[in-house]
C-alpha cells in the first residue's frame, strides 16, 4: 500500500509540470476565449458585453463564409494529392530498394524546415515575373507567356503544391512505420499461394494497414483544415481573398497586420469565430471517424 | 530505489538550472517599477537616469520598423553610448514587418521597448493602449519653441498630453523610370490619371517583349499599395486620402471610386507588371531598380532605398503625383510627420530615455537625417538650417508648395472587407463600383459611429475645410 502512494506521488511529481503547462497554456486561454465570445473587445481598454452579437455577425460574415469554402477547397486538395502519394512512396521505401534510408531522409527532410522559410522559397519560385518554374517552362518553350501562379486563377493550387510538398514525407513515415508492423509471413504464405504484388497489396496491405490509416488520415485532415502558416507567407489569403482559409481569417482578426497605420485587434470577434471554427474541424473529424469507423476493425 | 531518487534530485536540478537560465529579464516588473509617467518634474524622476553612473549601465531598448536610416540611428545610438557619461546603453531593434503586433505582443507579455518610434498613424492607438508616457514634464521652454508650432492634435497631442516631437514627414510622389518614358516618347511625368494609364500602356508597349511594364504596386497587401498611391492622388485632387470627408465628418468613399477606375484601366490593359497582385514592396523595388517598372507611387523614403538597399543605374527621378482630372485642387499630404520617438509608460528608465530622445532631437542630427535624405524636416528651425539633401532623386520629394500637413483622421475597423480589400477585387474581379461604394460607406459609418459612442474617437466636422489650406493657416 505504502509502495502504491509513493509511485503515486513519485508519477504525480513527473507530471505536474507537463499537467500546469497544459493548465496555463492550454486550458486557461480555451475558457478565456469562451468568454470573450460574448465581449466587444479589442485587448485593451474595457471590453463590453454584447451577448449574442458576435455570432449574429458571424453568420452574416461572408468573408468567414468565404474563408470555409476555401478552406475545404485547400484541404480537399491537399488530402487528395497527399495522401495517395505518401502510401505510394511508404510502399516504394518500404521494398528492398538500394538507398531507401537515404530516400526517406530525403522525402522526410521537408517536415523538419521551417514552414516560414518554405514558403518564402516557394514564393520565389512561383512568382510570375521572375520566378524559377516560369523561366524553366519558357526555356522549355512549354508556355509563351509567364504563368501568374500567385495570381487569382492559381493562387489555390500553388498552395496547395506547397503544403503537398511540405506534407507528404511526414505522413509516408507514418504509412512505413504501419507497413512495417504488418507480419512479414502474410506476404511470404500469399506468395506460395501464387498472389502477385498487386493482389498482395490490395488483399494484405491495404487491409492491415487500415488501422493505422484511420489515423493518419484523421491527423491529415485535422493539419489540412487548421493549415494556414505557408498561406499567410505566400499570399497572405490573396489575391482578393483567394486563398483566405479559415485559420488565416482568425489570425488576422486576433493579429491584424500592420500596414502603417494600426487595425484594431478584435479578440471578442475573433473568439467566435475561433470557436466556430473548431466547431467546425470538430464537426468534420467527427464525421470522419463515424464513416471510418469500420477501418479500426479490419485487423 | 536509491538510484531512482537520485535520478528524481538531478531532474529537480536541472529543471531549477533551465528556470533560473530564463528568469533574467531587464523589464520584470518595470510596470511597478516605473515612475509615474512624464509629467512629473525631471528632478523628482531621477531614479534611473543619473543616479546609475557609477554602478551597472542603464540598458534601453529602442524598438523601430524604420529601415531606410538604421546604419546612420546605428551611428548615432553608438555615440550616445559612448558620449552620455551616464552609463546609459541604447539597444536598437530594427522590426521588419508587423512592427504593431510585435508592440502589442511586447506589452502584453511585459517585454517592451522602453523607447518606440512612433508614427502619426499608430500614436493614438498605442496612447490608448496606455502603452506611452507622456512628456510635457521633460519639455524645456526652448523645445516647446522650436517645435511648438507643429504639435497637432490626435497626431502628437492627445487629450492635450504631448507624447513625441516632429523630426520629418514623408511626402508622396510619383517615381518613374525616364528611360522608359523616353523609349516610349513620353515628355514628362503624367499630371492627370488618364494621362498615367495612357502612359503606362505607352511604356508596356515599348517594352513589353523585354518585361518591361508600364505601372506596379505592391498589392500583395492592397491596404499598404493604395495608401501610398491612392491617398496622395486624391489630397492633391481636394479629398482626404484615406476615404475620410474631412467637411462632413463621415467617410464618403465616392472620390476614391473614380480613382480606382483609371486603376482598373490599367489592368485590364495589360499595363501592370504581371504578379503585381501578390508583390510586396521590395520585390517591386528590386524590379524598378532593373528597369523593369515604368512608374509607381511611394514615399521619400525611396530616394534612400535606392541609394542603399538597391543600388540602381537606371535614370529615375519623383514627381508630384497625377490628379483626378489634371487640376490641382488640394495639397499632396505630408504623412507621418509630427511623431518620431516615444517613451514606453511600462519603461523602468524613463528619465534615461528622455536624455536618449533630447540627444536625438539636436539640431545637428536632425538637420543631417533631412540633408541625408532620411526625411524630409517639417521642424521649422530645422528645415531653415539644413541644406538640400545630397541624394539621388531627393529634389523630387522636397517639400514646396503643394505640401501640407492634414488633419488627423479616426482610424476605425469595420465589419467585413476594408476600402482597399473591396477596391482591390473591384479592380480584379469587377462589379458594381456603385453598390461598393455604398457598402464601404454604410459600413465605415456604422464603425464611426460605434467608436464615437464607446468615445474612442471624436469627430468634428469642418463644413469651412479647405484642401488647399489644410491646417487653416
Amino acid at each position: 500500500m505504502i509502495y502504491k502512494w509513493r509511485r503515486l506521488g513519485e508519477n504525480s511529481l513527473f507530471l505536474a509540470p507537463s499537467i500546469i503547462l497544459t493548465l496555463i497554456l492550454g486550458i486557461y486561454p480555451l475558457f478565456w476565449m469562451l468568454r470573450y465570445m460574448f465581449y466587444d473587445y479589442a485587448g485593451y481598454g474595457e471590453a463590453l458585453f454584447v451577448g449574442l452579437d458576435n455570432f449574429r455577425r458571424l453568420l452574416r460574415d461572408g468573408l468567414f463564409w468565404e474563408s470555409v469554402r476555401n478552406t475545404f477547397v485547400f484541404a480537399g486538395g491537399k488530402l487528395l494529392l497527399t495522401l495517395p502519394l505518401s502510401l505510394l512512396l511508404a510502399v516504394i521505401l518500404n521494398g528492398k530498394l538500394r538507398g531507401s534510408n537515404l530516400l526517406r531522409g530525403i522525402y522526410f527532410m521537408p517536415t523538419v524546415i521551417s514552414t516560414a522559410v518554405i514558403s518564402v522559397v516557394f514564393y520565389n519560385i512561383f512568382n510570375s515575373y521572375n520566378g524559377m518554374v516560369n523561366t524553366v517552362l519558357m526555356k522549355l518553350h512549354l508556355v509563351s507567356q509567364p504563368i501568374d501562379w500567385l495570381g487569382p486563377k492559381h493562387a489555390m493550387l500553388t498552395v496547395i503544391i506547397v503544403a503537398v510538398w511540405g506534407a507528404v514525407g511526414n505522413y509516408m513515415l507514418l504509412f512505413l512505420a504501419g507497413l512495417q508492423s504488418i507480419p512479414q509471413d502474410l506476404y511470404e504464405s500469399a506468395a506460395i499461394d501464387g498472389a502477385n504484388a498487386g493482389r498482395r497489396f490490395w488483399n494484405i496491405t491495404l487491409p492491415m494497414l487500415a488501422p493505422v490509416a484511420q489515423m493518419v488520415i484523421m491527423l491529415a485532415i485535422i493539419a489540412s483544415l487548421k493549415g494556414y502558416e505557408s498561406i499567410m507567407v505566400i499570399t497572405e489569403g490573396g489575391p482578393i481573398g483567394k486563398t483566405e482559409v479559415m485559420y488565416l481569417y482568425l489570425y488576422k482578426l486576433l493579429f491584424p497586420v500592420s500596414t502603417g497605420s494600426p487595425v484594431a485587434q478584435q479578440l471578442g470577434y475573433g473568439s467566435a469565430v475561433g470557436f466556430a471554427s473548431a466547431l467546425i474541424v470538430g464537426a468534420v473529424t467527427g464525421l470522419y471517424f463515424f464513416f471510418s469507423r469500420k477501418m479500426n476493425k479490419v485487423y | 530505489m536509491q538510484k531512482k531518487w537520485l535520478g528524481l534530485s538531478l531532474s529537480l536540478m536541472l529543471a531549477a538550472g533551465i528556470a533560473g537560465c530564463g528568469g533574467n529579464n531587464n523589464n520584470k516588473g518595470a510596470a511597478t517599477e516605473a515612475p509615474e509617467a512624464g509629467t512629473a518634474a525631471p528632478a523628482a524622476t531621477a531614479a534611473a537616469g543619473g543616479n546609475t553612473a557609477a554602478s551597472e549601465p542603464v540598458q534601453l531598448k529602442y524598438w523601430t520598423d524604420d529601415r531606410h536610416d538604421q546604419e546612420y540611428i546605428k551611428e548615432l545610438i553608438n555615440k550616445f553610448n559612448e558620449t552620455n557619461g551616464e552609463n546609459i546603453q541604447v539597444e536598437l531593434t530594427v522590426m521588419s514587418e508587423n512592427y504593431a503586433q510585435s508592440v502589442d505582443i511586447a506589452f502584453t507579455s511585459n517585454q517592451a521597448p522602453d523607447l518606440l518610434r512612433l508614427k502619426s498613424g499608430n500614436t493614438a492607438e498605442f496612447v490608448k493602449k496606455g502603452y506611452l508616457a507622456p512628456i510635457d514634464g521633460y519639455l524645456t521652454d526652448d523645445m516647446k519653441t522650436k517645435f511648438g508650432s507643429v504639435i497637432i492634435d490626435n497626431v502628437n497631442r492627445i487629450d492635450g498630453k504631448v507624447y513625441s516631437l516632429a523630426n520629418t514627414g514623408l511626402t508622396l510622389r510619383l517615381i518613374y523610370n525616364k528611360d522608359l518614358f523616353a523609349k516610349a516618347g513620353i515628355a514628362n511625368p503624367p499630371v492627370s490619371l488618364q494621362e498615367m494609364v495612357e502612359d503606362a500602356k505607352k511604356i508596356t508597349e515599348a517594352g513589353k517583349s523585354e518585361g518591361v511594364y508600364g505601372f506596379a504596386l505592391n498589392f500583395k497587401s492592397p491596404k499598404a499599395a493604395f495608401d501610398r498611391s491612392i491617398r496622395e492622388i486624391l489630397s492633391l485632387s481636394g479629398y482626404q486620402g484615406l476615404g475620410f470627408d474631412l467637411k462632413t465628418g463621415q467617410f464618403d468613399f465616392a472620390p476614391y471610386s473614380q480613382t480606382i477606375e483609371y486603376f482598373k484601366q490599367m489592368y485590364e490593359d495589360g499595363s501592370i507588371l504581371p504578379g503585381a497582385e501578390t508583390l510586396d514592396i521590395d520585390p517591386l523595388r528590386a524590379q524598378f531598380a532593373a528597369g523593369k517598372i515604368g512608374m509607381y507611387l511611394s514615399f521619400s523614403t525611396e530616394p534612400g532605398v535606392y541609394q542603399d538597399q538597391f543600388p540602381t543605374e537606371i535614370n529615375w527621378a519623383g514627381a508630384l503625383a497625377p490628379t483626378l482630372d489634371g487640376q490641382i485642387k488640394g495639397t499632396s499630404e505630408i504623412v507621418s510627420a509630427g511623431t518620431w520617438l516615444g517613451i514606453s509608460a511600462k519603461s523602468a528608465h524613463q528619465e534615461a530615455a528622455w536624455k536618449f530622445m533630447q540627444y536625438m532631437y539636436g539640431d545637428d542630427i536632425l538637420k543631417t537625417y533631412h540633408e541625408k535624405g532620411f526625411g524630409i524636416a517639417v521642424v521649422p528651425s530645422i528645415v531653415e538650417q539644413a541644406k538640400k539633401p545630397e541624394i539621388n532623386g531627393m529634389e523630387g520629394f522636397l517639400v514646396g508648395e503643394h505640401d501640407s500637413l492634414w488633419p488627423a483622421v479616426p482610424s476605425v475597423t469595420p465589419e467585413g472587407s476594408t476600402y482597399a480589400d473591396a477596391f482591390f477585387k473591384y479592380i480584379l474581379a469587377g462589379g458594381d463600383a456603385k453598390a461598393i461604394t455604398e457598402d464601404l460607406n454604410t459600413r465605415y459609418n456604422a464603425a464611426l459611429t460605434k467608436a464615437v459612442e464607446k468615445g474612442e474617437v471624436t469627430v468634428t466636422p469642418d463644413p469651412a475645410f479647405d484642401p488647399l489650406k489644410p491646417q487653416g493657416e
